[in-house]
């Protein structure tokens, strides 16, 4: 079967190009919003999940579905610490660290209108810095906290989102005011965080115990069986993850959200492109019928010309989606926050115009047009040759 | 001067073709009205809370953190300042029912003052004494029961995720009454239940957690002046060892709306520009579609029809399109309300479409309308019937 050539295909979409530009705009408009919430969605999880590390325990209250809502006495924790030969040991004892967790609330940064948002807060103890800190760096100009002094350093992600987070600054905290003596960065959600001495800040917030256990697996060690040990166990009772597992699942609410909110618009801002991509290619085929009936006495095949047309709705589907990926493509690294459901802390977290979004929204874009093409092709390979040629 | 209603149909369906190409025009309008409504109304809806607060209630919560809980102590302190008439505890109860996705807001409360300090809220189901005596009384949303198939005398097992029970038993809940709240500053999908006795259970060790109160919430004496009364219970605490922030109900529910921060204005912005490709889209193919109709008008014309005639048959007729879309797209909205209201209600206390953005909806849809009429009728009522008939599709 000769096909149509597909310069003709091509040549059809720049002579109506009111339309064209039209129909790509609206199929890009759609394209970009699905992957910017998309991009929103990968940024957020990928910051959590990729920063787990499963060899780093987590341990929580049983129930409790994040550390905000943990809690362990002190005297149960210290137990905990030296009970388990499934933690890693050096010669200072098992690497073990209890964590103060809590979000405080503190003002936004005035370039972002401030108001008030929950900031997590993080106390930590000495053998933290080789566990969840592991990998942790003081930027130039600062220095970390000392021990027993109100001083806490913060993540370089909260500089330019919270007020008083800059080295030199106070923050108060309930009644006590601790200064900002550096800026630090860390991989994951951790840099979203203010660290500073468990004991100052459990004094400083009135608590009276940790929020969570973390602790190292020792090389060998069986994870199942020290996960059965410590929920058997009459005294402690705790929840064992690993940090990965951790991370994971406090992106579940607001990624479910976000791929919520990204399916819905999707779906139906892609009806509407449907509609009036459908709409425009049946418009443009009506003024076009004397030029189906030139094609069919040429003796192109009603199948060729199906797939001209079909090819057509294809080519607008496919510059709809790159005008929709250009669109979000400034948007990747773009640093934004929002509260996570899980902790109601605010996290902050860059766009991610993954290949997989790209991909996601180039296959959208395709099939918007092929969906959008297929009643206009039809409709044209459908019309005999003598009737399209004829003038009314 | 009568217009032939007749030919608006057979105008719109005059060929199967003509027809799909109507059809589609009224469906990417309806899409586009449809999303109007719902998009406008996540945004109002995220406001409606701090719009329908009352300005004689105070909230008292801890100036540290909003996951700190106050000293039970504070509750007789804040009573003994002047112009405070009556308080009640609000604690976050965080427990969930069979499933943690199962998610509702549960407060414990002070049962006596809650129902006086809470006009919007009425009962419609139960009695308030069963309410005031029994010690694990619940009172339910008309929505939350509706969820569940929840009635008045139901045990409601609540698994504590804060307060977890002695052995992890679930709390036990009797539904005492079903309430409906007339204002959005309270939702319909809460559970409420005594203070005292999540207070006595944790006394008496049958479940464990924090003993303290999240917020108290402060009525106001007749004439007694919010700020100062703020400023007051703030002085009270500020040398510790909690020190806390007086705010109207309406700050307090706006800390909420900002922490789900500029989502929704960028959610405005996207479908801002998304409606206003789908308008513009829409426009032109009614342009389209009526450029092609010259030699149909020019029959018309030749038969005698006026000018006049003209111009309100090709109005009414792109008017009464764009109308049936609006139409159709408010009718969706309405009828996905309860859908929407069952996905975001528990997580924004309800979902309604206010009536304001249902006739934004309306009017969009006829603005559509004119303006992709008024062009082609002018131009029709202009033609001169001879070129007409001698034009070319």
């Amino acid at each position: 079967m000769a096909l149509v050539p597909f310069s003709y295909s091509l040549r059809s979409l720049a002579v109506r190009r009111s339309a064209t530009v039209l129909t790509v705009a609206s199929i890009g408009a759609t394209v970009a919003v699905l992957a910017g919430v998309l991009a929103l969605q990968q940024g957020f999880s990928t910051l959590f999940r990729e920063a787990g590390r499963d060899d780093l325990l987590v341990l929580l209250r049983p129930g409790a579905g994040s550390e905000g809502e943990s809690f362990f006495p002190r005297d149960r924790a210290a137990v905990l610490k030296k009970s388990f030969p499934e933690f890693a040991q050096d010669e200072a004892g098992p690497l073990v660290a209890g964590e103060l967790y809590l979000g405080v609330r503190l003002r936004k940064h005035p370039a972002l209108g401030g108001g008030e948002t929950n900031v997590p807060i993080r106390g930590v103890e000495r053998r933290s810095f080789e566990l969840t800190g592991a990998g942790l760096r003081v930027l130039d100009g600062g220095r970390r906290f000392r021990w027993g002094h109100d001083e806490v350093i913060v993540g370089r992600k909260l500089v330019s989102r919270i007020a008083g987070c800059a080295v030199g600054r106070r923050i108060r905290l309930n009644t006590t005011e601790f200064e900002v003596v550096g800026v630090f960065d860390v991989e994951g959600p951790y840099a979203s965080e203010i660290w500073g001495d468990f004991e100052r800040l459990r004094e400083a917030l009135q608590r009276n115990g940790y929020s969570r256990l973390v602790g190292r697996l020792a090389p060998g060690a069986d994870l199942r069986a020290l996960r059965e040990k410590l929920s058997g166990h009459k005294q402690i009772q705790a929840k064992l993850l690993t940090e990965r597992e951790y991370l994971t699942s406090q992106t579940a609410a607001l990624s479910g959200a976000l791929l919520f909110l990204g399916t819905f618009l999707g779906l139906v801002m892609g009806a509407a492109a449907v509609f009036t991509g459908t709409n425009t290619m049946l418009a443009a085929l009506a003024a076009r019928t004397h030029e189906i009936g030139i094609l069919l006495s040429l003796g192109f095949r009603p199948g060729a010309i199906f797939f001209a047309f079909l090819l057509e709705s294809l080519l607008l589907g496919l510059l709809g989606g790159v005008v929709g990926c250009l669109l979000v493509l400034p948007l990747h690294g773009v640093e934004t926050g929002t509260t996570n459901f899980a902790t109601f802390t605010e996290v902050a977290f860059a766009f991610r115009v993954s290949p997989t979004v790209l991909g996601v929204a180039a296959l959208f874009a395709v099939g918007l047009g092929l969906l959008g093409g297929l009643l206009p092709a039809w409709s044209a390979a459908s019309k005999l040759p003598t009737e399209a040629l004829r003038r009314r | 001067m009568t217009v032939p209603l007749r030919l608006i149909p057979r105008n719109l369906f005059a060929s199967p073709l003509v027809a799909l190409r109507s059809l589609l025009t009224l469906a990417s309008l309806v899409v586009a009205v449809f999303l109007l409504c719902i998009l406008r109304s996540v945004v109002a809806n995220l406001d409606a809370g701090v719009q329908a607060s009352s300005g004689r209630r105070l909230v008292v919560q801890s100036a540290v953190s909003l996951f700190v809980d106050l000293p039970l102590s504070y509750q007789a302190k804040i009573e003994s300042v002047p112009g405070v008439a009556e308080t009640t505890v609000f604690q976050w109860f965080g427990g969930y029912y069979q499933e943690r996705s199962n998610f509702f807001a549960q407060f414990a409360i002070d049962h006596e003052p809650f129902l006086s300090m809470y006009p919007e809220v009425s009962l419609v189901q139960g009695s308030a004494e069963d309410w005031l005596r029994g010690r694990t009384a619940c009172l339910i949303g008309v929505d939350l029961a509706r969820r569940f198939g929840w009635q008045v005398g139901d045990t409601i097992p609540i698994t504590g995720g804060i307060f977890p029970r002695a052995g992890d038993a679930p709390w036990e809940f009797r539904v005492a009454a079903i309430y409906r709240s007339s204002s959005a500053n309270v939702d319909n999908h809460t559970l409420f239940f005594h203070f005292d006795y999540l207070r006595e259970s944790l006394e008496s060790g049958e479940a464990r957690g924090p003993r303290g109160a999240g917020t108290y919430v402060v009525q106001l004496a007749p004439g007694a002046d919010p700020i100062a009364v703020a400023r007051e219970i703030d002085a009270l605490f500020a040398g510790g060892p909690q020190r806390v922030q007086t705010s109207s109900e309406a700050e307090f529910q706006r800390q909420f709306v900002s922490m789900v921060g500029s989502v929704p204005t960028f959610l405005g912005s996207i479908g801002g520009g998304v409606l206003f490709a789908i308008v513009l889209a829409v426009l032109n193919t009614m342009l389209m579609a009526a450029r092609e109709r010259t030699v149909d008008l020019g029959i018309l014309k030749a038969l005698g029809f006026t000018d006049a005639t003209v111009f309100a048959l090709l109005l009414l007729e792109s008017l009464l399109l764009a109308g049936v879309g609006g139409v159709l797209g408010v009718g969706l909205a309405l009828l996905c309300e309860p859908v929407f209201g069952a996905v975001l209600g528990p997580m924004f206390g309800g979902f309604s479409i206010p009536r304001s953005t249902l006739l934004l909806g309306l009017g969009l849809a006829v603005g559509v309308g004119l303006a992709a009429g008024l062009l082609p009728a002018w131009r029709a009522s202009r033609l001169r019937c001879v070129e007409a008939l001698r034009a070319e599709a």
